[in-house]
């Protein structure tokens, strides 16, 4: 029988899973791609580190004033405003960063107390932490400037705070990471998020109108917090700095309580993880169905002019949007930020300006942001197909019936949502003079199709894998987006030329006509090019299959 | 003069300073059941690549069914069948909405194509779960998919990279017999797997690929007369692969692992 050695101690266990988490990160590196995240990461790090200072400095400074100022019945805000950080901040980011597969640990001969110990080592590491603990120090700084009497209490307070705070966070994460497990449910969390997203845009112009009595909403539920464990906090704190003592303590042992009562909770979620719950991608296990029925409507005849294999890719291509929550729900973002701009800076009211923008400019304003956002998809136009995109190669279709396929589904949803947009914009802020209409439809197509024709080759050339259900890592390749930039930095700037030359020449049709000659260009340019791109494809089939396969 | 379903001449694949691939010479005839042998990395899966239109030679020439690959990789296309590593699947369609693409895609008007789409579901026991995403089938169901979406054409030549990997007992049976009845009506199956018995089994012939080169090809008998005999005993094919091959780790490495026993 092979020897067994002694286990590794605690920190030891530690230590290993700090040095592996390095060690991924750092092989992680080695990529070429993943050094210029890296020195997205060291971009990003540079504002966090900006917001941060300026968040510790505003800590510090609110719990000075409020102490001096004998406003410290108020202090159980900031510890309100570091839960919701502390809290929040985490669930937003789980979509967006990798998730370090804490679980897969559990395989070595971990004790449930390590398990548990390294699971809160981990919370406290985490940068929304690390962020919330500085704050915190800065807020026992100001209590010791101001009231020195106090600041054991506050000292105490931050403990306690700090560790309730991490282990309801690694208890939201564990249930977060239930949640996520499942495509469906995942897809759901994205949705959700995305809505919320939207809705933010719309504060705005809400405080704007209705901001004074949502002031007294939030005076009217402010009482209620008092259960809160920042109010038991805060409260410590103030009863400390009015030298009640024994009311501080009780506040504490309040506090205390909460940390227990989540300590449990924590222990016993954990208790479940490490006895083996299973979290699985795939769906729950084989049930009887009923034959799924394909209905008449199915049928496409009104497509029935296209190619079998251009209506096969793009039935494929519309159940794909389907089934794609992610970018479905993204279909909702264009028509809402058209409303959003029309709010603030068109109409007979806007609410950014005193004039709006007239709908000479609005209107072709607003549809070139339209085609700006819907067709950048395109130029990563494989990037869902996965090892699907064998079946293209082996397939006897040409490239250019798939390419067909997948640019008529991108024409016929920028229809749909510019069709929307145009009736939106023409509702809110009123639609152009004919002349305008006309060329900025000409244009459109114009902008469209050239880019269309871009996108293939960008597609083509550049691919990167996407997946479905996933917000971490998916985006385009870097020169496929640079493409991008650059050609509708040429397109958005041509096109605003032709819009002006009719007001420098006097002749109002000029751009219309200008568009539509332009128009017929691109649309030559087009169809010549899908042979060429066939031939690249196949040059390419390597570079695909590899990228979206693997 | 027999008639060869695929032939190669040379051909050859290079990937940077690696020949993954080394100049070789196939011959497949028309109805055979020919399995393609090799160990880990010899270039099995870059070979069926090849073959298939995944991936292009460096050199050398490849004709299926007689028609040069490079001059007509449409009508080639048209008559193979393929299942392919990773299978190539789209998995979030559903088992018949994939079979409806596939089969449009090979040019089979809708009715044939949702026809034989629901007898090869039956066939395959997945009809029951076509409401599923094929995302969350098993591996076992993802490959018996792959491998009806490979045959709903009818090809002429089916080319399989480890079909039965994965699959259940009961399944593979079915297979192995519907692929049997495929042979028996003049389709070319060209096979690799990696369990030897399968191929003894299934396969009429026989060629093993080492480092990138063709060390072995033929009948079953044709490769017992290349390799010594063993006495008392027909030599099985794992004795004819381990002989042409070589042996793995052999007994003096086994022994610096004593710890582990």
């Amino acid at each position: 029988m092979a020897d067994l050695a002694a286990g590794p101690g605690l920190l030891e266990q530690i230590r290993l899973v700090s040095w592996l988490r390095w060690r991924i990160l750092r092989n992680s590196l080695r990529k070429k791609s993943r050094r210029l995240d890296l020195l997205g990461l060291a971009i990003s790090g540079l504002f966090s580190t900006i917001f941060v200072a300026g968040l510790t400095v505003a800590f510090f400074a609110g719990t000075k004033s409020l102490i001096e100022n004998h406003h410290e019945q108020f202090l159980g805000l900031l510890f309100l405003a570091l839960l919701v950080w502390w809290q929040l901040f985490p669930i937003l980011l789980a979509g967006f960063t990798p998730q370090f597969a804490f679980r897969s640990l559990l395989r070595f001969p971990l004790k449930l107390s390590a398990f548990y110990l390294i699971g809160m080592a981990y919370g406290l590491a985490d940068s929304a932490a690390l962020a919330a603990l500085i704050w915190m120090i800065a807020m026992l700084a100001a209590t010791l400037i101001a009231q020195p009497a106090a600041a054991p209490v506050m000292l105490v307070a931050c403990v306690l705070f700090a560790a309730l705070n991490v282990t309801v966070e690694r208890l939201l994460g564990a249930w977060v990471e239930k949640l996520l497990a499942k495509r469906r449910s995942r897809e759901v969390f994205f949705s959700i998020f995305i809505l919320a997203m939207i809705s933010v845009q719309f504060l705005n112009p809400i405080m704007q109108k209705y901001g004074r009595g949502l002031v007294t909403v939030v005076r009217t539920w402010l009482p209620y917090l008092w259960l809160f464990p920042s109010s038991f906090a805060g409260d410590a704190v103030a009863r400390s700095v009015q030298h009640q003592w024994a009311a501080a303590a009780l506040k504490l042992g309040a506090l205390a309580v909460y940390v227990a009562l989540f300590t449990v909770l924590l222990r016993m979620r954990y208790a479940q993880l490490y006895s083996g719950e299973e979290l699985s991608e795939t769906a729950a296990p084989a049930r009887k169905e009923k034959r799924a029925a394909i209905s008449p409507s199915d049928e496409n005849e009104m497509l029935g002019f296209l190619r079998p294999q251009v209506l096969a890719v793009f039935r494929k291509e519309l159940l794909y949007l389907r089934r794609n929550t992610f970018l479905f729900f993204g279909l909702i973002f264009p028509p809402m930020l058209v409303l959003f701009f029309s709010v603030q800076f068109a109409g007979a009211h806007p609410t950014a300006f005193k004039n709006g923008v007239s709908p000479d400019l609005f209107f072709p304003g607003m549809m070139a942001y339209l085609v700006l956002i819907l067709i950048a998809p395109a130029y990563n136009n494989f990037a869902y197909e996965g090892k699907g995109i064998q079946t293209y190669f082996t397939s006897p279709t040409g490239f250019r019936e798939i390419l067909v396929a997948k640019n008529l589904v991108t024409a016929l949803l920028l229809f749909c949502e510019i069709a929307f947009c145009v009736v939106l914009v023409g509702w809110r802020a009123g639609l152009p003079s004919t002349p305008v209409l006309f060329a900025t439809l000409a244009g459109m197509i114009f902008s469209i199709v050239g880019q269309l024709t871009i996108a293939n080759w960008s597609s083509l050339n550049f691919p990167r894998r996407m997946e479905f259900g996933k917000m971490q890592g998916q985006r385009n390749s870097g020169m496929s987006v640079l493409i991008m930039f650059g050609v509708q930095i040429l397109f958005g700037g041509v096109s605003a030329c032709i819009l002006f030359s009719g007001r420098w020449t006097g002749s109002p049709w000029l751009p219309a006509e200008v568009f539509s000659v332009l128009a017929v260009a691109a649309l030559a340019g087009y169809f010549s090019s899908l042979d060429t791109f066939t031939d690249l494809a196949e040059k390419k089939k390597e570079v695909l299959i590899d990228t979206l396969c693997r | 003069m027999p008639d060869i379903a695929i032939a190669t001449e040379k051909l050859t694949r290079r990937f940077g300073a690696l020949t993954a691939v080394d100049g070789i010479d196939l011959q497949v005839e028309s109805g055979q059941f020919f399995g393609f042998l090799g160990p880990n990395g010899a270039g099995k899966s870059t070979t069926i690549k090849m073959l298939t239109g995944l991936l292009a030679p460096s050199s050398g020439r490849m004709s299926l069914l007689g028609l040069d690959f490079s001059q007509h990789p449409i009508e080639v296309k048209r008559q193979i069948g393929v299942v392919p590593e990773g299978m190539g699947l789209f998995e979030r369609l559903n088992a018949p909405e994939y079979l409806e693409f596939v089969g449009r895609m090979y040019g089979l008007d809708k009715a044939t194509t949702r026809k034989r789409s629901d007898e090869l579901l039956e066939f395959m026991q997945l009809a029951d779960r076509s409401k599923t995403m094929i995302a969350d089938y098993s591996h076992g169901m993802q490959k018996k998919l792959a491998l009806a979406a490979a045959v709903i054409h009818g090809p002429r030549i089916l080319f399989l990279d480890e079909p039965f990997e994965g699959v259940d007992a009961l399944a593979a049976g079915a297979l192995k017999e519907l692929l049997a009845r495929m042979t028996e009506r003049g389709v070319t199956i060209f096979l690799t797997s990696h369990v030897l018995e399968i191929v003894e089994r299934l396969c009429s012939h026989v060629a093993i690929i080492k480092k990138g080169q063709l060390v072995a090809q033929g009948s079953m008998d044709q490769l017992r007369a290349g390799v010594p005999s063993i006495e008392g005993r027909t030599l099985t094919l794992e004795d004819i692969f381990l002989s042409v091959v070589g042996q793995g780790a052999d007994r003096s490495q086994l022994e610096e692992l004593s710890w582990l026993t």
